[in-house]
């Protein structure tokens, strides 16, 4: 395994509190939340595991290796659940089954088949065709699917949540040093932040 | 390309600037060998992050030399490497096939600047190809799915922006580490997502008064070019989820010495320039002023 301190970020000596506001923000960044659906959720789950295990050695370590508890952090340590979809298909139907199956291992363009021979245009079959969308980055559309879902059967929790998370999800995701993660909220300094520093050399001015 | 990808230079240190230009006259000096003295003219910041991102998170050797743009003093710029080697060609590649487009889409008048800087890169360009052949192929594939669904008046915007998103992410394409080619391949297929649609929405105004066609204007039905505040909200919150899935792809490979300079442009960067593009406000504070405070800035650096 890796050095923990490296994986962390901190120096061996590094004071107790300091290790643990890095595995905080570390533990920010790759919770399964900000990667909710994400195409790359497996590489985040990899990364978790090694931060929490990482930790968990320097607490014992420091602990004298007594006691196996790394202290309150067991919403990060278990975060687990990778948001799933749930197997059970809420239309009953055991094609749509198939479908979240599908989705739930990555194989996409299985889904995506799946849901192309599937005549009943309901309310799931609407919300899977969304969250298709989503993983192959047409978030414009799964948001309009997911929208459509809500429509036919807007008791759903599944698909509300799901359509929540496209108009004001990302506003919650990581960003070093806290701040809203939105094109709206930022602060629109217009006096030259990007300005063309190189500009004299060769290129640009035809290239637009 | 289209140049809104930029290095928010207040958010830097002078280290992290440093060291972006460096990497931009490397792959100056990298084009120059490699595809001749014409290729140098393509040189811009979104092909210095194609350097970037396909860079293996380390600063090769450093040379100093005089070139047209610094006959005076000359400057410092990184060696070349399989990494800048690789996005010089697909730099090229990409440059002539926008061009060639420019020659498509416009009459015979209009289509003479294109035409002849075409002409001028296609020698470098035929080199890069014979060396890529692989990215020069997906490269015109996607260009002309894109042609047709313009042609075709697509209204919508993934569709059209999946096209050219989908160019840019085969950019990853010679990538041999599975994870850091999975992590690339997203990181630029939202990149290329992003800056067409960022594009789109710079476009607006322009082309719906000329009638040509936009993407976001027919998505929302916006015949005047004027943004509605809803319309506005949505189109914000979909580039935000190409931002999210862009830092979260970044957060999973190491990039070494770039991290400063990705991490700012990503988190920081991008939300600027969108915001400034939905404000009506980047072309004027941005591009018109670029040109008249070049001159003060260039002595500064």
């Amino acid at each position: 395994m890796n050095d923990p301190y490296q994986v962390l970020g901190v120096s061996e000596s590094a004071t107790d509190e300091e290790v643990k506001r890095a595995y905080r923000e570390l533990a920010r960044k790759y919770h399964p939340d900000n990667y909710h659906d994400n195409p790359l959720a497996d590489l985040a789950q990899e990364k978790m595991k090694e931060i929490n295990a990482a930790y968990e050695e320097i607490t014992k370590m420091r602990s004298g290796g007594r006691g196996g508890s790394s202290g309150g952090y067991g919403g990060y340590q278990r975060g687990g659940a990778y948001q799933q979809y749930g197997q059970q298909s809420s239309s009953g139907s055991s094609v749509l089954q198939q479908v979240r199956i599908a989705i739930n291992s990555g194989d996409i363009s299985r889904a995506e088949a799946l849901l192309a021979n599937y005549s009943d245009h309901n309310a799931e079959w609407n919300f899977l065709r969304g969250a298709v969308c989503y993983r192959r980055g047409w978030m414009d559309e799964a948001k309009r699917y997911y929208q459509t879902a809500c429509q036919m059967d807007p008791g759903n929790p599944e698909y509300r949540q799901a359509l929540n998370f496209m108009e004001n999800g990302t506003q919650q995701a990581y960003r070093p040093g806290g701040g809203q993660f939105s094109t709206e909220l930022c602060g629109g300094n217009l006096c030259l932040p990007l300005c063309c520093l190189w500009w004299l050399c060769p290129g640009g001015w035809f290239c637009c | 390309m289209f140049g809104y990808v930029r290095p928010p230079l207040q958010d830097l240190p002078q280290e992290e600037t440093e060291r972006f230009r460096r990497i931009y006259c490397g792959l100056c000096h990298t084009l120059g060998q490699r595809c001749g003295t014409a290729a140098r003219f393509i040189l811009n910041y979104d092909f210095t992050y194609l350097a970037i991102l396909l860079s293996a998170g380390r600063e090769g050797a450093r040379h100093t030399a005089r070139c047209i743009a610094h006959p005076v003093h000359g400057r410092t710029y990184l060696e070349s490497d399989a990494a800048m080697e690789t996005a010089a060609d697909e730099s090229v590649i990409l440059a002539y096939w926008q061009l060639r487009d420019g020659v498509a889409d416009h009459d015979w008048f209009h289509s003479l600047k294109y035409r002849g800087l075409s002409d001028l890169l296609e020698p470098a360009y035929r080199r890069a190809a014979a060396a890529r052949p692989g990215f020069d192929e997906s490269t015109r594939r996607q260009l002309r799915l894109l042609a047709e669904l313009e042609a075709e008046n697509c209204d919508s915007l993934d569709r059209a922006a999946d096209a050219f998103a989908a160019l840019l992410s085969g950019a990853a394409q010679e990538v041999d580490e599975p994870v850091r080619r999975r992590v690339l391949e997203q990181l630029l297929y939202h990149l290329g997502r992003w800056v067409y649609l960022v594009d789109a929405a710079d476009d607006l105004k322009k082309d719906t008064a000329s009638g040509n066609y936009n993407p976001v204007a027919l998505r929302f039905g916006l015949t005047d070019g004027a943004w509605t505040p809803e319309a506005r909200r949505e189109f914000a919150a979909t580039l935000d989820h190409s931002i999210h899935m862009m830092t979260t792809a970044f957060e999973l490979w190491d990039f070494g010495v770039w991290t400063p300079i990705l991490e700012t442009t990503l988190y920081n960067g991008l939300f600027r320039v969108g915001k400034a593009v939905l404000d009506g406000t980047f072309q004027a504070a941005w591009r018109g002023e670029d040109r008249k405070k070049s001159t003060n800035v260039e002595g500064t650096t």
